[in-house]
């Protein structure tokens, strides 16, 4: 990708770079569709159950089958709803959980941009999706999708300032904020990535971002139990897919960010393992950080709603401010000194 | 020279979209009358911004601009509506004389703008600012260089105001 980003944008390289979206989408979706099996066949298995497997050989055709469903559904919109902000809040939500994959580099070639300020990109675009969610449930004109979207609001908002103030130690370990050079900084074996130097900002980044992904333990915002859906409550068919897909997206975002800035990316735990090219590994590290994904939320009971907002401020916020200081004073004394 | 030679790049497509997006958002603003849609319009205005940061080279301007204005403050205002406003709907009793009064001000402030920005010579003579290429990096050198002691007057009003926030929430609260 370096030879083409490189180059002025021409016509045909402006139609390159849309078929590579475009290609990317497919795979995106493909990734969705399977990591909801997935996600169904994990929960299934630790709960000592079968999970789907009733459409094609191990239930592979099961989600399949429901985005078929969700598309061919009809589409309700409630009277009093607000009808704009209605139509235009799942797609306001999809639209920067897409845009945040492009600055993730896959593998030292492969990379849709080479952006200095990565970091704070993907801060600032997620934060378009919670405006989305907030406005998707005030438009429904329903008190449960209001709580839903009230409480995810206060909840990323929250949760987005110890999730920005973790990565800042990792940043302040290689003076850039591209995550390309975040890589390119990382050691050879192992045990020189990033999350064993930056481990406690390794840690309030992973709590922070289940949280940031709305997902359990830390689900508030769809808790079923007392919000009926939360602020998708009154979307079906497609709206509801969309919303659905922002949030897998998201969690494919999150992975690909969690390997590259903890996890070495694209780099092999050990130097003599490269004779396996750069993508395997970083698929599965990312595999891995999904993964952690499902076992949590098939692990933890939901916490309560102060609980969490008290856990984001009173635990994670001076838990990534010592981690900032502990990190200057360590790069002070032992690297630069 | 003079005239308005425009050469129809793909820089000044990109200006001219986020100029759509930013003054359609402003004017939805004004003319829209539920207070929600006016902050939906708002986060627009934000956005189009942002772009145009991007358009000329200043990508941490922008996407700070989109984290704190159209990520925070817009959530801020929201939650703001949605706490003290239960009327959703607020209609202007309409004065003729103050809307003449106020066209009359803002075109007389954009012609002041127009002609300063038409006569305005840029000197050539200082070293152009090399922040193209790393420009989070330039933007913290010069603040920690040049520009300290403004920066930490900043970080103290910030704090003496989250502490006053909390002192007035707590009073709130008894």
């Amino acid at each position: 990708m370096t030879k083409w980003l490189e180059q002025p944008l021409s016509w045909e390289n402006a139609l390159f770079f849309t078929a590579m979206a475009v290609v990317f989408l497919l795979i995106v979706l493909l990734y969705v569709v399977y990591a909801i099996l997935f996600e169904r066949k994990v929960l299934g298995w630790m709960q000592w159950r079968h999970g789907p497997n009733r459409l094609g050989p191990w239930g592979m055709f099961q989600t399949v089958a429901d985005v078929l469903k969700l598309l061919f559904k009809e589409d309700t919109i409630p009277r009093k709803a607000d009808r704009a902000l209605f139509i235009i809040a799942p797609a306001l939500c999809y639209a920067p959980s897409f845009a945040v994959l492009a600055v993730i580099p896959y593998t030292r070639e492969l990379y849709f941009a080479d952006l200095n300020v990565a970091v704070v990109y993907y801060a600032a675009l997620s934060a378009i999706s919670t405006i989305a969610i907030v406005l998707g449930g005030w438009a429904s004109n329903n008190k449960y999708s209001l709580l839903g979207g009230m409480r995810s609001g206060a909840q990323m908002i929250s949760y987005e300032v110890p999730l920005v103030l973790s990565i800042v130690g990792t940043v302040m370990m290689t003076g850039s904020m591209n995550l390309r050079k975040i890589v390119e900084a990382q050691g050879d074996w192992f045990w020189q990535w990033n999350f064993l130097p930056q481990i406690i900002g390794f840690g309030v980044f992973l709590v922070a971002a289940v949280s940031e992904l709305n997902r359990s333990p830390f689900d508030l915002p769809e808790a079923e139990s007392e919000l009926v859906a939360g602020y998708h409550t009154e979307y079906s068919g497609f709206r509801f897919a969309f919303f659905m897909l922002a949030e897998y997206v998201y969690m494919f975002a999150i992975a690909g960010l969690a390997s590259v800035l903890f996890l070495g990316g694209w780099r092999p735990p050990a130097p003599f393992l490269d004779f396996i090219p750069g993508i395997v590994w970083m698929i599965l590290k990312m595999a891995f950080v999904i993964f952690f994904l499902f076992w949590l939320r098939a692990t933890m009971p939901r916490v309560r709603i102060d609980q969490l907002m008290g856990f984001a401020w009173k635990v994670l916020l001076p838990l990534a401010i010592l981690n900032v200081f502990v990190t200057a004073v360590g790069l002070e004394l032992f690297i630069k000194g | 020279m003079g005239g308005f030679y425009i050469d129809w790049s793909g820089e000044l497509v990109a200006f001219f979209a986020f100029a759509v997006v930013m003054i359609v958002g402003a004017v939805l603003m004004l003319t829209l009358t539920k207070v929600v849609h006016m902050v939906a319009s708002l986060a627009a205005v934000f956005l189009g911004l942002g772009g145009m940061f991007v358009v000329l080279e200043a990508e941490f301007v922008a996407f700070t601009q989109v984290l704190l204005y159209a990520g925070a403050v817009t959530i801020l205002l929201i939650f703001g509506i949605m706490m003290t406003d239960h009327q959703a709907v607020q209609r202007e009793p309409v004065r003729p004389a103050h809307e003449i009064v106020s066209a009359v001000a803002s075109i007389v402030l954009f012609g002041i703008l127009f002609y300063a920005i038409r006569t305005t010579e840029f000197a050539p003579s200082a070293p152009p600012l090399q922040a193209g290429v790393d420009n989070a990096m330039e933007i913290g050198k010069q603040l920690y260089t040049q520009h300290v002691i403004p920066f930490e007057l900043v970080s103290v009003l910030l704090t003496v105001a989250f502490i006053g926030a909390i002192v007035i929430a707590k009073k709130e609260a008894e």
